[in-house]
């Protein structure tokens, strides 16, 4: 009896631990830039909804983070949900996929490069309005090789970033973020470069003498 | 005798200027609704009765002047900035990119001249529709007898960035023009007649609404209201209580302001200025 028990309950357990783990979809996740109102995010998920059998969509306006499952037999690539962003009017940041089977992707995120002894940690003002704009600052900061650590506060406009000092400066960090369209205090973003940001990152610009 | 004549005359004008002379009034908040569970886009009015749009539970709501649901219309998909005549409610469906039609003989797809792709704002006025088609960036316009179409992406003259919605008045076309901050206004032909609030820094335009002597836009991102007179002219700046607002209207003299995101239907209505010292 005591035996039927046991063998019953790592039955259920594996039919549980298959069920979670197989379930036969992919979750994707993407950060989006541009979103910033319920028609911009009404907007991505519609043109989402072109992908048949797409389910739990979940968009948050205020960080532009975006889910959704998918049946893992359609073998969905990132480059395609990519594109999928692009062609709703919106600029992917980051994304990522969890597979059915276990497997994980990323795209092309920079690997952060790991602290060494050489690491420093600098503050200064980058101008920016809303979350979007925090993904895009930090983005571009890490994106500067030797980078290991970025944050951006929108309410004080204080960029921390950690990197090393034996590959990168200040400098350079500041004068990627205003590639990107922020101006930092030391460096004034190209007015395209500003043009191109979306309405709801429309910072006021900074004046420099 | 003459003395006296002279004195009526003076009194007469005088009495005559003092009937001219008119007191500024601006909108001051009066009340607020916190509404249960709706996040509104679009307001308008069925005999008196207010009507929302509930975009993220796609769905229509009808409140009591408590801000209690007392009805309902479900399966909708994103409907967005509604509009209504007589007791027909015009519901642009931005997930399904058709106008439906609801009233007491059920529910109807408007037939429109051309496919749409995220259909954002509708308007009617008397036989006449206009519609804001967000990604073709356009307007389409009927005028009773046909469909004509205006706009494309842009940001100069009579070009849109993502206009989300409309209003049709007695002799022109209001665009919210929401990406390009701004309000353009059109001749029911379609030709370009005038822009407003340019100037004024706006972050999404995303509401119109326009009175008979007032424009009313919502700024979104910036939590404001602008109020303009008909030719442009800033006359007020709404704050209180306003926040990710998104449509407007009036209602025996009172003005409607609905929050998107924290579900709140602001009243306001037209007081004296009190001078400050």
């Amino acid at each position: 009896m005591k035996k039927s028990i046991i063998i019953s309950a790592l039955l259920t357990l594996m039919v549980v631990f298959s069920a979670v783990a197989q379930d036969g979809k992919d979750k994707f996740m993407v950060q989006v830039d541009g979103l910033g109102c319920p028609f911009c995010a009404y907007g991505l998920e519609k043109k989402f909804k072109e992908f048949k059998g797409i389910k739990n969509v979940k968009i948050d306006i205020e960080t532009g983070d975006f889910s959704f499952s998918y049946p893992a037999e359609k073998a969905l690539t990132l480059v395609d949900v990519e594109k999928q962003v692009e062609k709703a009017g919106y600029t992917p940041i980051t994304a990522k996929v969890e597979r059915a089977n276990g497997e994980i992707e990323e795209s092309s995120a920079s690997e952060m490069t790991k602290k060494s002894e050489g690491t420093v940690s600098k503050n200064v003002m980058v101008s920016g309005n809303c979350a979007m704009c925090e993904a895009r600052i930090t983005k571009a900061a890490e994106s500067v090789q030797g980078v290991s650590a970025v944050s951006w506060d929108k309410d004080t406009k204080i960029m921390n970033v950690s990197f090393d000092s034996e590959l990168t400066s200040l400098e350079k960090i500041e004068k990627e973020v205003a590639v990107a369209g922020h101006d930092t205090k030391n460096h004034q973003a190209h007015t395209d470069d500003y043009g191109n940001l979306p309405a709801c990152c429309k910072y006021e610009r900074l004046s420099y003498k | 005798m003459r003395k006296s004549i002279c004195i009526l005359i003076v009194l007469v004008f005088a009495s005559a200027c003092k009937e001219k002379a008119t007191v500024p009034k601006e909108w001051v908040l009066s009340k607020t609704i916190q509404l249960d569970g709706v996040n509104p886009i679009g307001l308008t009015q069925v005999n008196g009765a207010i009507w929302l749009s509930d975009g993220d539970h796609n769905r229509l709501v009808k409140i009591d002047t408590e801000g209690k649901i007392t009805e309902t219309v479900d399966s909708l998909d994103r409907p967005m900035h509604i509009d209504a005549i007589k007791e027909t409610i015009f519901i642009p469906q931005y997930g399904k990119d058709v106008i439906e039609t609801v009233d007491k003989k059920g529910r109807f797809i408007m037939q429109v001249s051309d496919s749409l792709d995220a259909p954002a704002g509708v308007s009617v006025y008397e036989n006449e529709r206009a519609i804001a088609d967000f990604y073709n960036n356009r307007i389409l316009y009927f005028d009773g007898k046909s469909w004509i179409s205006f706009g494309k992406e842009g940001k100069a003259e009579g070009e849109f960035y993502y206009p989300t919605d409309v209003q049709i008045t007695k002799d022109k076309i209001w665009v919210a023009d929401a990406y390009n901050n701004r309000v353009q206004v059109f001749d029911k032909k379609g030709g370009f007649l005038q822009m407003m609030g340019q100037n004024q820094k706006m972050n999404a335009a995303t509401g119109i609404f326009v009175s008979v002597d007032e424009v009313f836009v919502t700024d979104f991102e910036n939590n404001r209201v602008l109020v303009f007179n008909k030719t442009g002219e800033l006359l007020q700046v709404l704050k209180d209580q306003i926040e990710k607002p998104t449509d407007m209207m009036i209602k025996d003299d009172m003005l409607y302001i609905i929050n998107y995101r924290n579900g709140k239907l602001n009243i306001f209505d037209k007081q004296p200025i009190v001078m400050k010292d």
